[in-house]
């Protein structure tokens, strides 16, 4: 292959990637916002919350769908409509979308009596919709992440040891019981946090 | 800061500002929001669901974040041509390990040729200047992302400025005037001298040379003949250019055509050996380069109609005033000129009376607007018949007047006067 024709199909693979994974992290909020909403409860504001995300998952694609597209530095003698599609790109790349999207599925989330994988889960998916939606953002290859492999590890391994703790059945009936299963799992947090100078040490060396 | 200047080797080394990334803020907003529902609802699931963040978050913090990096930007060259592909090579050394990210702002008609944005310490850049000028190609922002991508440092580079020449013009035959000074060049003149050019027989005296005896005219005659050749001689040409009037669309305007064709010209006359010089009139005063030799001097030609680097000015407006170094007496002055400026004109009046052989290339190609009022298509049609007549009284003083529209190539309207020698008539 020629060096034109190399370069060329260089560039379009990267474009083909950036493409992927601006489609995964789309897809993956999409994927957070039905788990969580599924039954839909019709209360403490579940509705509000579901709208809320979903339209923070729709301006968070528009927004990384919009990412290359150029703003003017100087904005004088612009017609009107061009003004406002200026302003409108301003505000797509200022609000934190994402950021609201996760209040709102957690929200959804909570309003559903307690079913703990089903919780696990979303938080998979969650931290994959972040990590995927940071690629995207950066125009990064998904291989700048595994140096954080060994966290991600660690952080799944908590994240089934708190749902299995949301497993446990109560020792005894009332507030105090579930008060001490919390706790449980903040320590589990704490040690893990102990442990972590040393996975992170071994992440380095590698 | 300033700017790295082509073959500079250390670079420019710049503080960064380091701050937590929108990964790292998306990441707490999840550990604390999971946390403080695992808190309310007393579900300790929900700790769990926060964990994996807090675990991320808590190993960034010990990730390493230089607090400064050096970047050396390198112009493959600091002067081009309209359209002309330009590399800008990129360096950036004391990232420490971190991730870095390249991004080129353009500046104001600087078009990228390839990817604006790139990753990794080293990067090349490529893009063209839509439109000549002294061009702020832009700024490089420099980001750093460390191994957990929690924090991003970040640099702003101003890019050194370029210098875009106008795309000249094609011209490859030049108008030879028919009074050359007595300077050694390549144009046959009209007496007789040591030159390639046959220009007739006369009879042999003694110290000719044997090689030029005519044989056949010789054998005819019956008598000695010798050929005899033209001198070869070079004239100076001073290039004008009208910069009062920038009338037309960007791109296409009447200063655009100017200096493509004064560009050309330049060339085709800096070819033939001639001594080029170059007069920019613009308001306020005149800028001149006086006329040279070489290659170099079409560069230092359209330098000095930049105004990027003058040979000399004059405050006023006015030619008496110019050494004669720039304006040398018998010289060609070719003219590029939309002929608007009603004071412009005048000065040609006045050089033509002065005795200088002169040619007008007409660079206007553009019109007040047609508007359907009466008023309005009268005002449009005395326009045109002032024009014609600044046109009419330039030929009736024996300066002709040539109409380019910047696309054909200049030789066209040059055509009547490139066949013959050109004679200044007084």
């Amino acid at each position: 292959m020629s060096r034109p024709a190399a370069l060329r199909a260089a560039a379009l693979r990267a474009a083909g990637g950036a493409v992927g994974v601006r489609a995964a992290a789309v897809l993956l909020g999409a994927v957070c916002v039905v788990w969580a909403a599924v039954p839909l409860p019709h209360r403490g504001l579940a509705d509000l919350a579901l709208a809320a995300a979903i339209g923070a998952v729709a301006a968070g694609a528009l927004r990384l769908a919009l990412t290359s597209v150029p703003t003017l530095e100087d904005t004088y003698l612009l017609t009107v409509p061009l003004r406002a599609w200026l302003r409108f790109l301003e505000t797509l790349r200022l609000v934190p979308w994402e950021e609201g999207a996760l209040l709102a599925v957690l929200w959804l989330e909570v309003l559903h009596p307690s079913r703990p994988w089903h919780t696990a889960v979303l938080g998979a998916a969650l931290v994959a919709y972040l990590l995927s939606t940071h690629l995207a953002e950066t125009d990064a290859a998904p291989r700048v992440l595994a140096p954080q492999a060994r966290v991600l590890a660690a952080g799944a391994a908590l994240l089934a040891l708190g749902a299995g703790a949301g497993m446990l059945p109560a020792v005894a009936p009332g507030a105090g019981s579930a008060l001490l299963r919390l706790v449980a799992a903040g320590a589990l947090i704490a040690a893990a946090g102990l442990v972590l100078p040393h996975v992170t040490r071994t992440g380095d060396r590698s | 800061m300033v700017p790295n200047e082509p073959g500079s080797r250390p670079g420019t080394e710049f503080e960064l500002r380091w701050r937590s990334s929108r990964h790292a803020r998306r990441l707490l907003t999840l550990a604390l929001f999971g946390v403080f529902l695992a808190t309310l609802a007393r579900r300790p699931e929900f700790a769990g669901l926060a964990a994996p963040a807090l675990l991320l978050l808590a190993a960034g913090q010990g990730g390493r974040r230089p607090p400064r990096i050096t970047v050396r930007a390198r112009l493959r060259s600091r002067r081009g041509f309209e359209g002309e592909l330009i590399a800008l090579d990129v360096t950036v050394a004391g990232h420490d390990g971190c991730a870095v990210r390249l991004a080129l702002h353009p500046g104001p008609e600087i078009a990228p040729a390839g990817p604006a944005a790139a990753d990794g310490p080293q990067a090349r850049f490529t893009f063209t200047a839509e439109r000549w000028g002294r061009r702020q190609i832009g700024a490089l922002e420099v980001v750093l992302r460390d191994r957990w991508r929690l924090a991003e440092g970040h640099a702003r580079m101003e890019l050194p400025r370029f210098d875009c020449y106008p795309a000249p013009a094609r011209q490859r035959t030049t108008v030879v005037l028919r009074r050359l000074p007595n300077r050694l060049g390549e144009h046959p003149a009209r007496v007789a001298g040591e030159g390639i050019e046959f220009s007739g027989v006369r009879e042999y005296v003694p110290g000719d040379r044997q090689r030029s005896i005519n044989w056949a005219a010789s054998t005819r005659r019956g008598r000695l003949q010798v050929n005899t050749f033209a001198a070869e001689r070079s004239q100076d040409v001073v290039l004008l250019a009208d910069a009062t009037s920038d009338v037309g669309e960007p791109g296409r305007s009447a200063l655009d055509l100017a200096l493509r064709g004064a560009a050309a010209a330049a060339r085709a006359y800096l070819d033939a050996r001639d001594r080029v010089g170059v007069i920019t009139y613009q308001w306020g005063g005149i800028s001149w380069r006086a006329p040279g030799l070489g290659r170099r001097q079409v560069y230092r030609i359209i330098d000095s109609m930049l105004a990027a680097d003058t040979g000399g000015w004059t405050s006023d407006a006015i030619f008496q005033r110019l050494p004669r170094a720039a304006l040398p007496p018998g010289a060609l002055v070719v003219v590029f000129s939309p002929l608007l400026d009603q004071r412009f004109v005048e000065t040609l009046r006045d050089m033509r009376e002065r005795g200088f052989t002169m040619l007008v290339v007409d660079v206007l190609n553009a019109a007040p607007p047609a508007r359907p009022g009466r008023v309005d298509q009268l005002a449009r049609r005395i326009w045109r018949m002032e024009q014609e007549a600044i046109r009419f009284s330039l030929r009736e003083l024996g300066v002709p007047v040539l109409p380019w529209d910047g696309e054909q190539s200049l030789d066209l309207p040059l055509a009547g006067h490139t066949r013959r020698p050109m004679a200044a008539r007084r």
